[in-house]
């Protein structure tokens, strides 16, 4: 290790810049050799360069750091490394130090594996549980007023979930964003697709699609950014992404999922069909019922004639009837049905005779009896 | 007459004079009269069941085809 010098100036210590860097180079090599995972980006090889430079990329927060890896060494891995793919970088802390420039200097080099993504699923999936991402569930509308599809570029796999949702529902509007669905940019571009097609004016449910695909070609759909920007969507968000074993972790923060685009479109839109003819039934009942509440009043209505027709003929039966009462009543006071029984009416000199001893013999009296009166003498 | 009374007026008012009526507590003087407007409330009421009786036949054929 070679000595680094300092020039005194009085009590103060001062290195060069070269100095000052082989100072810190040599002190990094004091540090051990460690893995490091992230994402290749900006990949520089050239045939005259002795070394390939790349920057490792943190997915979750975008920290750098810059990697050289010889050329050589890099070749004979023959990785055929894409932006954006996940490695395992085995290297140390170096300083390059014409430049002051800190990397990695990188012996070995992994492509991130099978188990390895499997491994940071299972760990993504518990930190993401854990923060309770997961658990919001929202109803979806029940007709939304447009449709947000984020779907690929392929053109069967967008067709099929727009063939079945207008199938059921011919009057759906939709807002189409199509994006990769697959490699490196997939995760960025669905994230930006879906914040465009949720936050567009009257979109009430968000499709996410993709038809079927291999477990890595499906690990965009467990990309820690897309499964937060799902539960942070500002409407519901249904997953269609066609898989066999290994479920997404967007189908777990999705408000619901569908393995096949025409689950997908049952849950989003209505069958058409089936509503007309429910709100067909529904409108005739609405005819028997306007029938039922006439025919009830025209009863009432033809009750209530009738008893006029027989109220005024009846009443003047009744007010009759009371007056021949009367009339029977005056007609028994009066002293004809009393003559007509055999007594007589006596007077004398028209006075009414009451007593024996208001006559005397020889009297001139009227007697009166039914049918008329005669004249008499007292004997 | 004022303004058209609604059928459920008019309905009240025919069923107020039947129990009166019937109740035989009206003028002699009084039983036609009543009469009168009860038959003339009763017409009333039936023309307006019929038109919308027509009505609702119009909109049920309209919304079948």
């Amino acid at each position: 290790v070679a000595r680094v010098e300092a020039i005194q100036y009085g009590d103060r210590k001062v290195y060069s810049v070269a100095s000052f860097n082989q100072g810190v180079a040599d002190w990094l090599q004091r540090l051990p050799t460690v893995w490091v995972e992230g994402e290749v980006t900006e990949l520089r090889r050239n045939a005259r360069w002795q070394s390939v430079f790349f920057t490792l990329k943190d997915p979750n927060d975008g920290a750098c750091l810059g990697v050289t890896i010889g050329r050589a060494r890099f070749d004979a891995l023959r990785l055929d490394l894409v932006d954006g793919e996940r490695v395992h970088v085995f290297g140390r802390p170096e300083l390059f130090e014409s430049r002051g420039d800190f990397r990695l200097r990188a012996l070995s080099l992994e492509r991130f594996g099978l188990g390895d993504h499997l491994a940071a699923l299972d760990r993504l999936k518990k930190k993401l549980a854990a923060e309770g991402l997961f658990e919001r569930k929202r109803p979806l509308p029940f007709l939304p007023r447009r449709i947000g599809l984020v779907t690929g570029n392929d053109a069967a796999a967008k067709q099929d979930v727009i063939a079945t949702i207008t199938a059921r529902f011919p009057a759906a509007r939709l807002v189409v964003a199509e994006t990769y669905v697959q490699g490196p940019l997939a995760a960025a571009s669905m994230i930006e697709a879906l914040r465009a097609v949720s936050n567009a004016p009257e979109v009430d449910v968000v499709v996410l699609s993709r038809g079927g695909g291999s477990f890595e070609d499906l690990l965009p759909f467990s990309d820690e950014r897309l499964v937060r920007a799902i539960a942070a969507s500002p409407v519901p968000v249904v997953s269609a992404v066609g898989h066999e074993q290994d479920t997404p972790l967007c189908d777990l923060a999705a408000d619901a999922r569908a393995s096949t685009p025409t689950a997908a479109a049952r849950l989003v839109v209505p069958d058409a069909a089936a509503l007309r003819e429910r709100l067909d039934r529904t409108r005739a009942g609405l005819a028997r019922g306007a029938r039922n509440v006439l025919d009830r009043r025209r009863e009432r209505l033809e009750q209530a004639h009738v008893r006029l027709r027989r109220a005024p003929a009846l009443a003047v039966e009744r007010k009759r009837a009371r007056l021949e009462h009367a009339a029977g009543r005056l007609r028994a006071l009066s002293p004809r049905a009393t003559l007509e029984r055999g007594y007589a009416i006596v007077r004398k000199r028209d006075e009414i005779v009451r007593s024996a001893s208001g006559v005397t013999a020889g009297d001139e009296i009227g007697v009166q009896v039914a049918d008329g009166q005669f004249e008499a003498r007292v004997e | 007459m004022n303004a058209q009374p609604t059928f459920e007026d008019a309905q009240r008012e025919l069923e107020q004079i039947v129990e009166r009526l019937e109740r035989g507590d009206a003028g002699v003087e009084e039983l036609t009269q009543l009469w009168e407007r009860g038959e003339e409330l009763y017409r009333l009421c039936a023309a307006k069941l019929e038109t919308v009786r027509g009505r609702i036949e119009e909109l049920a054929k309209v919304s079948d085809t």
